[in-house]
Order: C-alpha cells, then sequence, then structure tokens
C-alpha cells in the first residue's frame, strides 16, 4: 500500500538509502534533518508513518516522539537506531514507538516493519471508525448508545455543515431541542446565537412579534423596538420548536421568510435580510396535519428538508439505563444526597416501563425519588407507582360499611382534591406529562397543574 | 581484513539499480569528506563535542554502507570513556576511510 512517509534522518548517507528503498515500495515521502522540522512536516503534512533516527542534532528521537504525541499526531513510529538494545527498545516504546529497526537495514527488512506498521494503524482506525460510528454513549446533549441514536447522531454529523433546513420529528420528550442544538454546536455557525421559540408555548396575537420582532409604537404596548427571534438569530440557528402548533395566518409569513430570507418587523416598512439555519420541530405527524389542511403544503416542503426522527425512549434498548444513571448522579449532587446507582429490580423496573412520556418522564420520576428517598441505592420501592404497575390498577371503590356504623358517602363518592389529583395525573399519564398537553385536556391553565403539583410534595 | 562487509554492502547494491547505488556511494564521498573536515577541526580548536558528533555522523554513514572498519574507528573517536587520544585515532580513521572507498568503487566498477 503506497503511505505518506516521513523521514526523519540527519546523515546524508543513511537518508539517501531510505529514500531509494522508500521510493522503490512506492511510498510518498518527505524528508527532515532535524526533529523541529520533522514536528513541523508532520503537523501540515499529516503522515502515515514516520521513520525516526533517535541522535537528531537539535533534540532526540525520544523527544521528537513525545513532542509528536503532544501534537495528536497519529501517525506510525519506527525508530531507526544503531544501538539494539532491550532499554533502546523498551523506551521507544514507551514514547509511542509502533516498531524499531537496526541499522545498518536491507530493503525487505525496512518493508516488513513498515508494512506491519501501517498495517496496525490501519486497522486501529477502522476500529476507532468503528467505534464512533457504533458505540457512541453521548453525543452534544444525547445520552444513549443504541443504533436507533447513533443513526440520529450520524445524520446530525452529515447536515450540521450545511445550511439546509432540519425538520425534527418525534415523541415529546425524546429530546428535539438537542437536536437543534447538537446541528449549531457541530456548525460553523456555534459561534452565533442559537434562539428557540416555542410556537405553541406563544399566544397567536404575540407569535409575529416574538419572531419576526416590531417596531416602537406598532401596536398598543409596544413602547419599544423588539429585534424577534429571526433577526436575533442572525448568522445562527432560528429552533422553531411545535411549529405545527404555528397558526395558520403565521405559516403564511413563516413561508414568505424562508422563502426571501428577510423579515418586516411588525409595523415596519423596510424588510431587512436574516441569514439563519432553520430547525424545525413537532410531536404531530406533521404530513398527517396537512392533509388534514392545518399545515400549508407549500410551507411543509419549504421545511421538511432534512428530517430526524427522533425515536421513542421505549425503542432505545439500553439506553433509558443510561440516562438514569446520567440523571441520578446530578440529581444526587444537587438536591445532597448519597445515591450512586441502583438496585437490579429498580433497573429491571425503569427497563421493564414504556416510559410513555420519554426523557422528560424519566428526570421527573427520578427527581422525586431522589428528593422523597435516601440511601446510596434507589430501591424499586423509591421509584414512583407508574413504573411498578404498567397498566394503571384499577381502583378499588369503597365498600359499604358494616351495618350499625354509621353511613358512609355513597358508592364512588370522594373529597374533591382526590377526584382533582386523581384526573390531573390521569392526564399527565395520558399525555407522557407534559403538562401544556394535560392543561388543554382538562380545559385549565396549565399553571394550574404546575401549582397543584408543586402543593403535593 | 576487508574495509567492507559483504552481507551489508552487497545487500545494498542488490536492493538497490546501480545508478542509485552510484549516487548513494556519491553521498557517502560527500559525508566521508565533509565529516572529516569537520573532525580535522575540532581537533584544531579542541572541540570536543563537535569532534564526538562529527564521529557519530560518520560512524552512521559507515554503517549504512557496510564500511565495518571504518565505523569501527569512528565508534572509538565518538567514545570520549575511551583511552586513545584523537592524534592516535584520526589517522586510523583516515586510512580506512580511504579503504573504504576504494573498495566501494570496486564494488561499482
Amino acid at each position: 500500500m503506497a503511505a505518506r512517509i516521513l523521514l526523519v534522518e540527519d546523515t546524508p548517507t543513511q537518508a539517501e538509502i531510505a529514500k531509494a528503498m522508500l521510493r522503490e515500495f512506492g511510498h510518498e515521502i518527505r524528508h527532515a534533518e532535524t526533529g523541529a522540522e520533522a514536528l513541523a512536516a508532520a503537523v501540515e503534512w499529516q503522515p502515515d508513518a514516520i521513520l525516526v533516527d533517535l541522535v537528531l542534532p537539535d533534540f532526540s528521537g525520544m523527544e521528537l516522539m513525545r513532542r509528536l504525541k503532544a501534537a495528536r499526531i497519529e501517525a506510525a513510529c519506527i525508530v531507526l537506531t544503531a544501538h539494539g538494545s532491550v532499554n533502546t527498545a523498551v523506551e521507544a516504546m514507551r514514547e509511542g514507538a509502533t516498531d524499531f529497526i537496526l541499522k545498518p537495514y536491507t530493503a525487505a527488512r525496512l518493508r516488513v516493519t513498515l508494512d506491519n506498521a501501517l498495517e496496525k494503524r490501519q486497522l486501529r482506525q477502522a476500529l476507532d471508525a468503528a467505534q464512533t460510528q457504533l458505540g457512541r454513549a453521548r453525543f452534544h446533549g444525547f445520552i444513549g448508545a443504541s443504533p436507533a441514536m447513533q443513526a440520529v447522531y450520524r445524520t446530525i454529523e452529515s447536515v450540521a455543515g450545511s445550511r439546509a433546513t432540519v425538520f425534527v420529528t418525534g415523541e415529546s420528550g425524546t429530546g428535539k431541542e438537542l437536536v437543534a442544538e447538537a446541528l449549531h454546536q457541530a456548525s460553523s455557525r456555534s459561534g452565533k446565537p442559537f434562539i428557540a421559540l416555542n410556537c405553541g408555548a406563544i399566544p397567536r396575537d404575540l407569535l409575529e412579534s416574538e419572531l419576526f420582532g416590531h417596531v416602537k409604537g406598532a401596536f398598543t404596548g409596544a413602547t419599544d423596538n423588539r429585534l424577534g427571534a429571526a433577526r436575533a438569530a442572525d448568522g445562527g440557528t432560528l429552533f422553531l420548536d411545535e411549529i405545527g402548533e404555528m397558526p395558520a395566518e403565521m405559516q403564511v409569513k413563516l413561508l414568505r421568510f424562508v422563502q426571501t430570507g428577510s423579515v418586516t418587523p411588525l409595523g415596519g416598512t423596510r424588510p431587512e435580510t436574516v441569514d439563519v439555519r432553520l430547525v424545525c420541530a413537532t410531536h404531530r405527524d406533521i404530513l398527517a396535519e396537512v392533509q388534514a389542511g392545518r399545515f400549508r403544503e407549500d410551507l411543509y416542503y419549504r421545511l421538511y428538508v432534512v428530517p430526524v426522527v427522533l425515536p421513542a425512549l421505549r425503542a432505545r434498548g439500553e439506553d433509558v439505563l443510561l440516562i438514569a444513571r446520567h440523571l441520578l448522579a446530578i440529581y444526587a449532587r444537587e438536591e445532597g444526597k448519597d445515591f450512586s446507582g441502583f438496585d437490579a429490580e429498580a433497573e429491571a423496573a425503569i427497563r421493564a416501563y414504556p416510559w410513555p412520556g420519554n426523557v422528560r418522564q424519566v428526570q421527573n420520576a427520578l427527581r422525586n425519588a431522589v428528593v422523597l428517598h435516601a440511601g446510596p441505592l434507589v430501591t424499586r420501592a423509591m421509584l414512583p407507582g407508574l413504573l411498578l404497575h404498567e397498566a394503571a390498577p384499577a381502583r378499588v371503590l369503597p365498600q359499604a360499611p358494616p351495618s350499625g356504623l354509621p353511613s358512609g358517602p355513597p358508592l364512588g363518592i370522594e373529597p374533591l382534591a382526590v377526584s382533582e389529583r386523581r384526573l390531573i395525573l390521569a392526564a399527565l399519564e395520558h399525555t407522557g406529562q407534559d403538562v401544556p398537553r394535560a392543561a388543554a385536556l382538562l380545559e385549565i391553565n396549565p399553571s394550574t397543574i404546575y401549582r397543584k403539583l408543586t402543593a403535593w410534595k | 581484513m576487508s574495509a567492507l562487509d559483504p552481507n551489508i554492502a552487497g545487500q545494498l547494491a542488490e536492493d538497490l539499480s546501480p545508478d542509485v547505488f552510484r549516487m548513494i556511494i556519491a553521498t557517502f564521498e560527500e559525508d566521508l569528506t565533509r565529516l572529516v573536515k569537520e573532525l580535522e577541526t575540532a581537533v584544531l580548536t579542541g572541540d570536543q563535542d563537535g569532534y564526538e558528533r562529527a564521529a557519530h555522523s560518520l560512524a552512521g554513514a559507515s554503517a549504512a554502507v557496510g564500511a565495518v572498519g571504518l565505523e569501527r574507528e569512528s565508534r572509538i573517536a565518538m567514545d570520549h570513556r575511551q583511552p586513545e587520544p584523537a592524534a592516535t585515532v584520526l589517522p586510523r580513521l583516515l586510512t580506512e576511510a580511504k579503504a573504504a572507498l576504494e573498495a566501494l568503487h570496486d564494488l561499482i566498477n
């Protein structure tokens, strides 16, 4: 195999012999006569192998290998030495040499040693690449080593450098915003702003102003100019979460923005060009929304350029345990608790539960366990009841009191506070711990749910 | 005793094409001229480090072409622990250098 070989040798006769042999093998060669020259050439040229003479005019070959290692040069280093002592060999290997050759050497000896070193390096690179592709347990903000997540990581890496709009779908709590953040961090825009806007959490009257800004006096209460998310993200990334909730009239304005790349603040007259990379997300089936006429088809085609589908936690195998351990360490530290892991039963319960609320639900469950309990290990009994019974147990209605005792409430009647709690928890479970959706089902304000949850702790 | 190790010099002549082998011998000759000059200058100026450095390079160059006698004398010169003075070693080294060059030229021809 032809490779890039850097020869570090200060004696011309020895250098010419080595170069003649390397040329004969078909390698591309560079020659350095000093350690400093070698270091510069290695950084600039990134050779596959470096043949290092141990005695150099400026510093030793051992020192050169130390500096190459510090500079993260991953070439295979082969030491050329006239002293075949075990000590020299051991020291060379310790400094990162792959092999060493005794001088003077034959062409056959050089070829075998070099081929072995290059093959070993190639295998190491292939192994590293495979491990990187298959075994990453962390990627930006994500925790997860499952094949499903490796595919997500690869997609993010592939498209990060592009300007193409990314459309993230996945159930609530799967980490859609993390995708947007990872895309931003892995792109050349990482030094510029990352602005996230939840289209479902902003009243429709305010959405245009939040997205495109407004000028002073544009409407009652507009006492100052407002930049808006699109202009605030100029040069960076704009993440539009829950885009499926965007009202129809705003969809038209967003389409215009995507088509022209310019925004006109509310009340303004002049459009301003904005350079943003758009990332959109929704927990809804966006194509079904298009078919139902709730989401503009033309906007869909503009935004749905690179889809990223986040798998539900129940489809990610052992990832749930990796996530649970990671979160437990964080919460134990934050809450000043000694938890260092889970016992076997707790791990089994975590594995078995389908986690309809995905990572967000794991967060809630573990925060709850850490706050309410103490100990070195989280046990099964410390986990919220939901985990212990996959299907909600049938509610046991109060029995009629024995005769002769004062009569209790009629069957099915219970204190209002108990009913309220039961319904809120049921709604949260049904929506996968998504408070806004649960609130919508109960036709109450989300803040009511938050207030109640706090009171029940 | 031959100035060349036939295994090393012969293998080199076998490994490389005649043109390349000739170029290597020419390079060795240039090295030899330069390094001998450095050795003599170092002796005259009392530069022990320079003397040992030049002797080390000469040992490497001569070993590469199989000039075993010259290599031996060069290694004596580069070893500051050996008792012989430069005035004794250098003439022997020059004799070996001459013999090595002659033997290499014979090999080319």
